[in-house]
């Protein structure tokens, strides 16, 4: 398998990201939350890469602080709908009768509401934080994750290899263990890795509505709603998060194409919602 | 005043050759392909998958995709350069009909929509008057009701009627060729017989010239004055085709023939295959590409080869005279052995049942003035019996139940109702591992049998230790038992399915079965996705497998001639049920079950050629109408006898041993039938 | 048909009933009462004592649920809270502002996503495919919350071309008020969504270029115009509808977040101020409206799918 140049470098970008935010909290050049009320909205410098907020706080050290929230929630949240989903998905592809009917009727339930509606519902009663909006996120994705996860399981189930186990009388933990799964991941894979940037978005959104990690947390999404009264004074409040986290989502969705391009290319330029 | 032109033929295509640019570098298609068809004249052009056949038809009508280079020293038709004038020339004068009817028309428009399209673009006729003649063209294409044919869409008519449509297109201006690309493959034979007697009625009352590409020799004698073959992209031989299949010059016509199962033969001893498989289209080949697989080849044979024209043939072979006595060698069976006339009965199955429903509960839903979706009957009381070491071949056409019975019998799926005995003893629904370990599946297709993130070995060893037989270094030796028995190399155990042909890839399909020693094989559609080349050494090897081994098979296809290779016995179903059963070589003599007539007759075979067979035709198909009482052939047989074929279950007329037809002929009658084979 | 329609009507009655229930469970059974909710934790007993008897807190769940439930069916969605007015006329105020928001961003996305990918899909290889690729793989990407902050910085904060925030009726403002103060939300909910469908229709559309359909009506003759417009197009738009069904979700989405940026007075912005505020019987009522629209739209454009789709118009056999 050629591995295109495109792939690589979302991975390097998604990597370096990922290893910027799990060493953050200890390379940050200032203290994110020390206020200092003379060095208020300084424009970006040697001193202050990307300037300082209206407390004085330097915006470089926040962004740093704050990277971990939105990865936690792009992967965290994958991972929660993952956790649930493939397994009703398998369940649902495995047993059919009652329980595919009553898993996928409840999936179709969950997929008529508005996504970002099943996000707020949530943590409109309870307090928000990261957790919180990470399950939230992550609940929204289970139905889409379930749908998948047994289509593909369905689609193996009809190959004849898995008929060939059966006419061995081969047991349903087999034929799930070694001939389902070891040819469900790549798609999976794929669907996970597109996921990752719906989840990210969605998540620091929730930030932005002010529904997710609170003040004086530096979450991206949360620090951009902040920089709003400061938007033509001190642009680079908010241009530097917001631009981290472009940078953040296009690498991750190179990456999930790349990956759709590489290991299911029947699925090359599918729309993904 | 004489026309120059006249003598000229209507196609004349002179060296074409054909590149593809791909990743792996360019892929020479086509080298120094010609072609001449004179008009009213009809050629076919033959080849194995991966022999660039299809290709010829894209190049001429200049509908090849990015990426392709075609160069050739003339194209000509009536005199026109193709290569400026094919975008004038298409759906005008040369109309092309493509492989499969279901992908070739458009879903989203009426079929009388688009037969209409080619003449309100080229004739200007206004759409009204282009529908009329529509409706006109598909009557005249023997579709009945044509009017209300053609306000349907595709997705309503049966496959045999959308080829019809597609004919009909392609003839609605007209055209003086028409280019036929596998126009048959995708039907069922009884469906196939109506589209090669409409195409053979075509020629001899509007004068258009063909080609006819396809894989099947059959049809292609049936239909054609003139034969090309094409091996990997080169034309190897040229002729008369009568003269040509009569007396094959070329080594690999000469191996194509004696690969082909025919039914006008029955069960002959061995097939003939042709070892390796096509050479790699990416690196130029100098002297004959062939030579690796020939069973003549000398050293020589790597020198360039011309195709060497005399006496209206044409051979790319330098040693085609030198050969000519010699008969294309047939591989020695392994073991010969000796048959009893009665084998002990191994399995028998009674009544076996199964309906097919709608699982959702919404469709299951009944709403007001609607019916809820009713079940089908996919095997409706069917009894077999299969002795030891015996091959039941079971034929039918697509849809008919047959794979589904050959589940039943495995128990992988739930029967309604039946019982099933192996071995005397009473096999219920959820089997013993026993059972499993005796009755084995070999399937279709090559690619969806094998897991593929499964090595070779992983796949052989498993059935081992699943059923407690080896494990450790002895299966290991067990997994190279099984390689050798399929004719494999050792070094196979570590091979991926993405490493391996067609061939190879079913082969192993057939040790995995064969793993846990099993006495009974259902093998359904075994060799049907494989090249006749190929498909020869599958067969022979399984025949050799039986012989070694006593293993039974239920050997289900929809090719007949497969079957009478092979089988034992034969046993024929039609929409649920078996409607006549005996032994191979009975079947294909009088008395038949209508049905079977009309198979036999439909099955274009080889040689027969301006023969007379006689010719009984179905109308419609398997689909084409309900009917839950009476002969469930009754709404198309030929012979059909009034209201008691439709009222009236049949009754099983017994001939000879184990012979027995479910009819309403009599025994006499049934007995006073032509044959449907013509003899040799 | 007559059954398709039939069954997907009930199944969307089913869902709009089950999310009835989905939203009063999860405010009525997560742990805090609403009373606690809304007046905060240092209520003295007795004021959320009268709260309760004033909504009917007091009353078995299952009672509070029918009253909720049939004075939805009535139109009565409860008192607002916090600005103790019926709930109904603001949420359907709210709801009418968004509509012209949603509406125009649909429209928009309809008729230039589509033309895009067809674009791409009749161009492939050209530079101008390749930058819409490109372009498709950003906007993809970018959160609208991010656009809101470029664009209010670009033409509202150093342009000074367009406002920043607001809406003015036609009534007030005349036609180019009102279309002034609906660029910049339109624009930055448009951008994703159009990436977005170009990108199917692209590929769908070279499905269907690619089919063997397309390949028998180039030999027929057909000049490329009309083998495209008429053979291609139609097939390559049928999964665009199914998408833009999708992209209706997202939509919503993004008018809840753009709302909320521009102070635009619509159902989004009203959604998160009750949220805020937790003013309950406002909240439930908008997410209730917001189903309701969202499944509307999942219908209509399953109903879209089928009158185009002569698979599923048409049933039985012919001949």
């Amino acid at each position: 398998m050629r591995i295109p140049r495109t792939l690589i470098v979302g991975g390097l970008v998604v990597g370096a990201i990922c290893l910027l935010a799990a060493i953050g909290p200890w390379i940050v050049p200032f203290e994110p939350d020390a206020f200092s009320v003379r060095e208020r909205l300084l424009p970006p410098s040697a001193e202050h890469w990307f300037g300082t907020d209206e407390f004085g706080r330097d915006v470089f050290s926040r962004v740093l602080a704050g990277a971990h929230h939105s990865l936690l929630m792009g992967f965290g949240a994958t991972a929660l709908s993952l956790a649930i989903g493939v397994p009703l998905g398998m369940i649902a592809a495995f047993r059919r009768g009652w329980t595919e009917e009553v898993i996928m009727r409840g999936v179709d339930l969950m997929i008529s509401i508005p996504p970002v509606l099943l996000g707020l519902l949530i943590l409109a009663v309870t307090d928000p934080g990261l957790m919180k909006t990470m399950i939230a996120v992550g609940l929204v994705y289970v139905p889409i994750m379930t749908r998948v996860s047994r289509a593909v399981a369905l689609g193996l189930l009809a190959e004849d290899f898995v008929e060939a186990a059966r006419a061995r009388g081969e047991g349903a933990f087999h034929i799930l263990a070694r001939e389902i799964l070891p040819n469900a991941w790549p798609p999976l894979i794929v669907e996970t890795a597109l996921r990752i940037t719906f989840a990210i978005l969605l998540g620091s959104a929730l930030s932005f509505l002010g529904l997710g990690p609170q003040p004086p947390d530096s979450e991206w999404g949360l620090m951009i709603a902040e920089s709003r009264p400061f938007i033509s004074e001190a642009p680079w409040i908010g241009l530097a998060p917001g631009l981290c986290l472009c940078l953040l989502l296009i690498s991750v969705n190179i990456v999930g194409e790349g990956l759709r391009d590489l290991l299911d290319p029947r699925l090359r330029g599918r729309g993904h919602g | 005043m004489v026309d120059p032109m006249a003598d000229a033929p209507l196609l004349d295509i002179k060296r074409m050759s054909l590149t593809y640019a791909t990743q792996r570098g360019p892929v020479h298609a086509l080298q120094d392909v010609s072609l001449a068809i004179p008009r009213g004249g009809a050629m076919g052009l033959v080849g194995e998958s991966g022999s660039g056949k299809s290709s010829v038809v894209l190049a001429m009508l200049g509908l090849l995709g990015q990426g392709a280079e075609t160069v050739c020293d003339s194209a000509l038709f009536d005199g026109l350069d193709l290569r400026a004038a094919a975008e004038t020339l298409r759906g005008r004068r040369i109309g092309v009909v493509f492989q499969d009817p279901a992908a070739a028309l458009n879903p989203a428009l009426t079929i009388g929509f688009q037969v209409a399209e080619p003449l309100v673009q080229h004739r200007g006729l206004s759409r009204e008057a282009a529908f009329a003649r529509a409706v006109e063209l598909l009557g005249e294409m023997g579709i009945a009701r044509a009017a209300q044919v053609a306000r349907a869409y595709p997705h309503q008519l049966s496959g045999g009627m959308k080829q019809r449509a597609v004919i009909a297109t392609a003839l609605a201006c007209e055209p003086e060729l028409l280019l036929l690309d596998e126009p048959t493959t995708a039907l069922d034979v009884t469906v196939e017989a109506q589209i090669l007697d409409l195409l053979e009625e075509l020629r001899r009352e509007r004068g258009v010239s063909m080609l006819l590409v396809s894989h099947n020799l059959g049809i292609v004698d049936r239909l054609c004055d003139e034969l090309t073959v094409l091996y990997a992209g080169r034309v190897v031989e040229q002729g008369a085709c009568t003269e040509l299949l009569g007396d094959p010059r070329h080594p690999y016509t000469r191996g194509l023939l004696a690969a082909l199962p025919r039914v006008d033969r029955g069960k002959m001893g061995r097939l003939a295959p042709i070892p390796g498989g096509l050479p790699d289209l990416t690196r130029p080949i100098e002297g004959c590409n062939f030579e690796p697989r020939c069973a003549f080849a000398v050293a020589a044979c790597a020198l360039p080869q011309a195709l060497r024209a005399a006496d209206g043939r044409a051979v790319r072979c330098h040693r085609a005279e030198e050969i000519a006595g010699q008969p294309w060698p047939i591989p020695e069976a392994a073991a010969d052995a000796v048959r009893p006339e009665k084998p002990l009965t191994l399995l028998r199955a009674e009544g076996l049942t199964r309906s097919f429903g709608h699982s959702s509960l919404l469709s299951r839903l009944s709403l007001k003035g609607l019916k809820p979706a009713t079940d089908f009957k996919a095997v409706d009381g069917v009894s077999l019996t299969i002795g030891r070491g015996e091959v039941l071949g079971l034929v039918g056409e697509s849809g008919c139940g047959k794979s589904t019975l050959g589940r039943l019998v495995l128990r992988l799926l739930r029967a309604d109702s039946g019982t099933l005995h192996f071995e005397g003893k009473e096999i219920a629904d959820e089997p013993p591992t026993a059972y499993r370990r005796r009755a084995q599946i070999v399937f279709q297709n090559p690619d969806s049998s094998l897991n593929p993130r499964q090595t070779v070995d992983e796949a052989l060893r498993r059935p081992l230790i699943r059923f407690g037989l080896a494990s450790g270094a002895e299966a290991t030796k067990e997994v190279e038992r099984l390689l050798d028995l399929v004719r494999l190399p050792p070094s196979y155990r570590q091979r991926y399915p993405h490493q391996m042909s067609g061939g190879e890839k079913q082969r192993i399909g057939i040790a995995r079965a064969l793993a846990s020693r099993p006495d009974f094989l259902v093998c359904d559609e075994a060799v049907s996705a494989l090249d006749v080349s190929v498909q020869a050494a599958v067969l022979n090897l399984l025949t050799d497998l039986r012989d070694e081994l006593d293993v039974a098979y239920l050997f289900i296809s929809h090719d007949i001639g497969v079957v009478a290779h092979i089988a034992d016995r034969i046993a024929v179903m039609y929409r649920g049920a078996i409607v006549e059963e005996g032994p191979a070589r009975e079947m294909l003599m009088p008395p038949y079950h209508p049905y079977t007539e009309a198979l036999l007759s439909a099955v274009p075979v080889v040689g027969a050629h301006g023969r007379a067979a006689s010719r009984i035709r179905l109308t419609g198909d398997v689909s084409s109408a309900p009917g839950t009482i009476g002969c469930r052939f009754a709404h198309r047989c030929p012979r059909h006898l009034g209201a008691t074929c439709d009222t009236v279950e049949p009754p099983v007329r017994k001939f000879g041993e184990g012979h027995r037809i479910a009819c309403h002929l009599t025994p006499d009658e049934l007995k006073a039938m032509p044959p449907a084979l013509a003899a040799e | 048909m007559a059954g398709f329609l039939a069954r997907r009507f009930l199944s969307v009655l089913f869902v709009l009933w089950a999310m009835t229930v989905l939203v009063f469970a999860i405010v009525h059974i997560l742990p805090g009462s609403v009373a606690h909710m809304i007046l905060g934790e240092f209520a003295t007993d007795a004021a959320i004592v009268e709260l309760e008897e004033r909504l009917g807190l007091n009353q078995p769940l299952y009672l509070q649920y029918w009253h909720w439930f049939t004075g939805l069916l009535r139109g009565d969605f409860g008192q607002s809270l916090t600005m103790e007015r019926p709930a109904a006329p603001l949420i359907l105020e709210a709801l009418g502002k968004s509509a012209i928001l949603a509406g125009i961003s649909i429209v928009l996305v309809a008729i230039v996503g589509i033309s895009l990918g067809i674009h791409s899909a009749t161009h492939v290889g050209t530079w101008s495919d390749r930058g819409l690729t490109l372009m498709q793989y950003f906007f993809i990407a970018v959160p609208e919350f991010f656009w809101c902050i470029l664009v209010i910085l670009f033409f509202a904060a150093w342009l000074g071309w367009l406002p920043a925030t607001g809406y003015s009726p036609i009534s007030e403002a005349g036609i180019l008020g009102w279309a002034r103060h609906l660029i910049l939300p339109v624009s930055t909910l448009v951008l994703g969504l159009i990436a977005h469908i170009s990108r199917l229709v692209r590929s769908s559309m070279l499905e269907a270029i690619e089919s063997r359909y397309v390949l028998a009506a180039r030999a027929k003759g057909l000049p490329e115009r009309i083998v495209l417009r008429r053979h291609a197009l139609p097939n390559a738009l049928l999964p665009a509808i199914t998408i833009l069904a999708v992209d209706i979700g997202i939509l919503i989405g993004g008018i809840v977040v753009v709302e909320s940026v521009f102070a635009y007075p619509g159902l989004g912005r009203m959604l998160i101020y009750a949220i805020d505020n937790q003013d309950v019987p406002l909240m439930m009522g908008g997410m209730i409206v917001i189903t309701t629209i969202y499944a509307l739209a999942n219908l209509a454009a399953d109903i879209l799918y089928a009158v185009l789709n002569p698979r599923i118009r048409v049933s039985g056999t012919a001949g």
